[in-house]
């Protein structure tokens, strides 16, 4: 019988679970493993830390879910969102602090441990396997079915797999492939999935990045309902409008500690940015001079569209940092991509030096002058295992060229103009010579935008040069973005973390939908306007 | 902290590290105990200068092969159309001889079969690059086509009669002494050593293996070096069958290159855990030559079984492959 296999499964883990967790328990003085008073409270978090060498990534967070709520998380990136799911599914172990699942203090030293006390975690790209059909995805999990112990039976994956389906509302085949699914589907399988381990808890990390509106309400829909039947839901997403149309409740998270939490009749979109960007901090000591840059247009485009870009116009000019913010997905980071040549471009005309020019590739790119350092260093810029002269070097070999058929390199002189650019930008390392990945993430980056440097490009095109790089490194990429800016050259500049664009640019415009919402500059360049024009429907404030 | 650029000759760590020193140095090591093993075993057979040249003889050719195969391996891509076009390269050059003596000479006849083994290797690049399909089925698609079409076109005859001498002596002859394969191999690695390692369209190379979409941000245009890593291999596979033709002093149509296949992969994997662990390079391909060639000559001359060659490359291959695996996973 399926059920009572089912209850043979689940039970000893749980078992196991338990014993571990009294194991770990310190002997807390005054009863205080039963703190949660209020018995609908399913999941707490009390003062969680959580440290990584150099920083604190949780400072004392709490946290208390309720049976059958939508409890929305909001923070930039940075704030400790995932860090602190991290802990709750299991997946990290926190420094200091307790988490209680049903008012019982709990160790939870693994996702399995965690998806046995009812938590799972729904990621954003939904873990499911597109090869397989829904019913094996649903029942990958646990043990399969068999007949006579060893032959999967399929009949029984169906049979299991209809149910779960039918508790999600989602009218599918289970012997469909999970690759042919809607975006929305898919979320819904993932989520069925969590509910089939019998999650109370179910966390779903930005479910609906990659899902269309109407998607998005379908997903709604289900959420819904099934909250009304008890189920928690921790709901993280960017998208301030579906966090106010979906979330009873919503936390923020700033630099590691609980912003607030505010139920459903007190949130206003102006608390709620307030409480993620943390006032309209001025970062006096930072800010770039505001002083408008006076040089001449270097690069402008007019109506460029491609991939996620619908509309996009604009002009930059010599010594100017310009700003291109945007949430996930509005186009602001494929807005580079598509200006570098790495993908075509539909319509639209780009020119540079007031020459009209066409990037087919970023090779075309990289000839006019142009420079593209990508978000992601280890995928997209570095060659690793490959020396800091190496790395330096890549875009501008042929300069060492000692003749013009077999193009010989001079090693001598290649290794001192890395030298030199190494120098100048005080990257630290053992010597030219050693592997680039020896070097920190902050010293790496900096050998990368050196690579630019050296190789005389007049438009930097940065995405997130910050990312994954600690506070110190920041304020020196900081300093020589400046520093780039100010010897004449044009960049510009994207982030996942908006608190940089008021920090970095002199003028920021802001995509939403793949189009320009608006610019600021000066003193209207602030976290929170930056916001409002990406959230949109900014008439509330 | 700060930086001290003095430092950098001596790479780090001034600490012992034996798994770091196993992984750079163990098939030297290995290559040089085997060597005192089999002089001490059989002192008045293996240790002879006869019997070294010997084995520097029969790894010629699986050297040229290995070192063409090197080049494509650096940018990641897997060549296993080689064995036919080392067959093909045999046979063409014997064919071109024998049916055409009056029209070709032996260096057009040498050229003709390597161009076309060269173009085969461009169309191998064409449709890892434009097609997007992997090297490693195209390849094997392609050399499927190659054996069927050589054993249509030869009627599975082999070539062995009106082979001119000046063919035979490519294989065949010395220069003081050191036999003409030898040398080739030897020419051929170094050129192959200089534009890996000193010219740009090398260093290109080697960035594309190492990050091919790092390499195109930086204005590299990727697609355009398979087709010319895969022709260099394909060049070289060529020339390895040729040189197999010209010491048989036989051209045929099948199974020439299938030999060479597993040792010249297992040579180039050997020697990308020599010195510079996990990235493949000339020299390492060199020793893992010899390695290879050492131990063939040494178990025959010891009287050891064939079979047992086989088991100890195999067991060789896995040993220097887990010292350089042993590295990377460390280094995350």
């Amino acid at each position: 019988m399926p059920g009572s296999r089912q209850a043979g499964n689940t039970m000893p883990i749980g078992d196991v679970a338990i014993s571990a967790r009294d194991a770990n328990a310190p002997p807390a003085p005054g009863g205080a493993r039963l703190s949660a008073v209020d018995p609908a409270i399913v999941l707490e978090v009390k003062e969680l830390v959580k440290e990584f060498p150099g920083t604190r990534a949780l400072d004392g967070v709490d946290l208390q879910i309720r049976a059958g709520e939508v409890h929305a998380l909001l923070g930039e990136n940075g704030a400790g969102k995932s860090t602190l799911i991290r802990a709750i599914c299991g997946a990290s172990q926190p420094t200091a602090g307790s988490i209680f699942v049903d008012g019982a203090e709990v160790t939870l030293k693994s996702p399995q441990q965690a998806l046995a006390l009812g938590i799972a975690v729904v990621h954003q790209h939904f873990n499911l396997v597109p090869q397989l059909s829904v019913g094996e995805n649903l029942l990958l999990a646990g043990t399969l079915p068999r007949r006579a112990g060893v032959f999967v039976d399929w009949g029984e994956i169906e049979r299991r797999a209809r149910k779960l389906l039918e508790r999600v509302g989602l009218k599918i085949d289970p012997k469909t492939e999970v690759r042919n699914l809607r975006p929305d589907q898919n979320a819904m399988v993932a989520i069925a999935k969590a509910i089939g381990s019998d999650a109370k808890i179910i966390i779903l990390d930005e479910p609906t990045a990659a899902l269309l509106p109407d998607e998005v309400a379908v997903l709604f829909g289900h959420m819904r309902r099934l909250a009304a039947e008890g189920h928690a839901f921790v709901y993280v997403s960017h998208r301030l409008t579906e966090v106010f149309e979906i979330a009873d409740r919503v936390t923020v998270l700033r630099d590691g500690r609980r912003a607030g939490t505010w139920a459903r009749a007190e949130m206003s979109r102006k608390t709620i940015i307030q409480a993620i960007v943390g006032g309209d901090k001025a970062w006096s000591d930072e800010i770039v001079a505001q002083d408008a840059a006076t040089g001449a247009v270097v690069l402008a485009a007019e109506g460029i569209a491609g991939g996620r870009v619908t509309d996009f116009s604009f002009a930059v000019r010599a010594g100017e940092i310009l700003g291109i913010a945007g949430l996930p997905g509005s186009g602001a980071e494929e807005a580079l991509d598509l200006l570098f040549g790495r993908f075509p471009t539909t319509r639209g005309r780009l020119m540079l030096n007031g020459a009209e020019v066409v990037f087919r590739s970023p090779r075309d790119a990289k000839e006019a002058g142009v420079a593209l350092v990508p978000k992601d260093r280890h995928t997209e810029s570095l060659l690793p295992g490959a020396s800091v002269r190496e790395n330096i070097s890549l875009p501008f070999l042929r300069r060492f060229a000692v003749d013009p058929v077999a193009r010989f390199i001079h090693r001598g002189k290649e290794r001192a103009e890395a030298l030199d650019i190494a120098k100048k930008l005080k990257i630290k390392m053992p010597g030219v010579e050693a592997s680039i990945d020896s070097l920190s993430g902050g010293n790496q980056q900096k050998a990368i935008l050196g690579r630019w440097l050296a190789s005389g490009a007049k438009v930097f095109m940065l995405n997130s040069p910050t990312a994954a790089v600690d506070i110190g490194a920041k304020a020196e990429i900081y300093h020589l973005i400046r520093e780039i800016a100010a010897s004449g050259a044009a960049v510009i500049f994207t982030s996942t973390e908006v608190e940089e664009f008021p920090r970095v640019c002199h003028r920021i415009l802001v995509f939403r939908d793949g189009r320009i919402a608006g610019e600021v500059s000066g003193a209207s360049a602030t976290e929170t306007n930056i916001m409002h024009l990406a959230v949109g429907g900014g008439d509330e404030r | 902290m700060n930086v001290s650029l003095s430092v950098a000759r001596n790479e780090g760590k001034p600490r012992f590290d034996a798994a770091v020193w196993f992984a750079h140095y163990g098939t030297i090591v290995s290559l040089v105990a085997l060597l005192i093993v089999f002089s001490l075993a059989r002192s008045e057979v293996f240790p002879t200068v006869g019997n070294l040249l010997n084995i520097m003889s029969q790894i010629s050719i699986l050297g040229t092969m290995a070192f063409g195969l090197t080049v494509c391996l650096v940018m990641g891509l897997f060549d296993l159309s080689i064995a036919p076009l080392a067959t093909l390269g045999g046979y063409v050059a014997t064919s071109l001889l024998v049916n055409y003596p009056d029209a070709v000479g032996v260096p057009t006849a040498i050229l003709i079969a390597l161009a076309i083994a060269a173009a085969i290797g461009v169309l191998n690049g064409i449709i890892v690059s434009y097609l997007g399909i992997s090297a490693f089925i195209a390849t094997l698609a392609t050399g499927s086509i190659i054996t069927g079409a050589m054993l249509g076109v030869s009627d599975s005859r082999t070539i062995i009669s009106g082979i001119p001498d000046e063919f035979m002596a490519i294989g065949q002859g010395t220069i003081m002494g050191v036999p003409n394969p030898v040398l080739i191999m030897l020419a051929i690695g170094i050129v192959l050593w200089l534009l890996l390692e000193h010219t740009q369209l090398g260093r290109q190379i080697y960035a594309i293996g190492g990050s091919a979409e790092a390499s195109r941000l930086s204005g590299i245009v990727v697609k355009r070096y398979a087709p010319i890593t895969l022709a260099i291999c394909a060049a070289c596979a060529g020339l390895g069958g040729l040189l197999a033709a010209s010491v048989l002093g036989a051209g045929r149509p099948q199974g020439v290159g299938d030999t060479y296949l597993l040792n010249a992969f297992a040579a180039v994997f050997i020697g990308a855990s020599t010195l510079r662990p996990g990235k493949f390079h000339i020299m390492g391909t060199f020793i893992g030559v010899l390695l290879i060639g050492v131990i063939d000559n040494g178990l025959s001359v010891m009287g050891v079984p064939t079979y047992w060659q086989y088991v100890v490359q195999g067991v060789l291959l896995l040993v220097a492959l887990f010292s350089a695996g042993l590295l990377t996973m460390r280094r995350r």
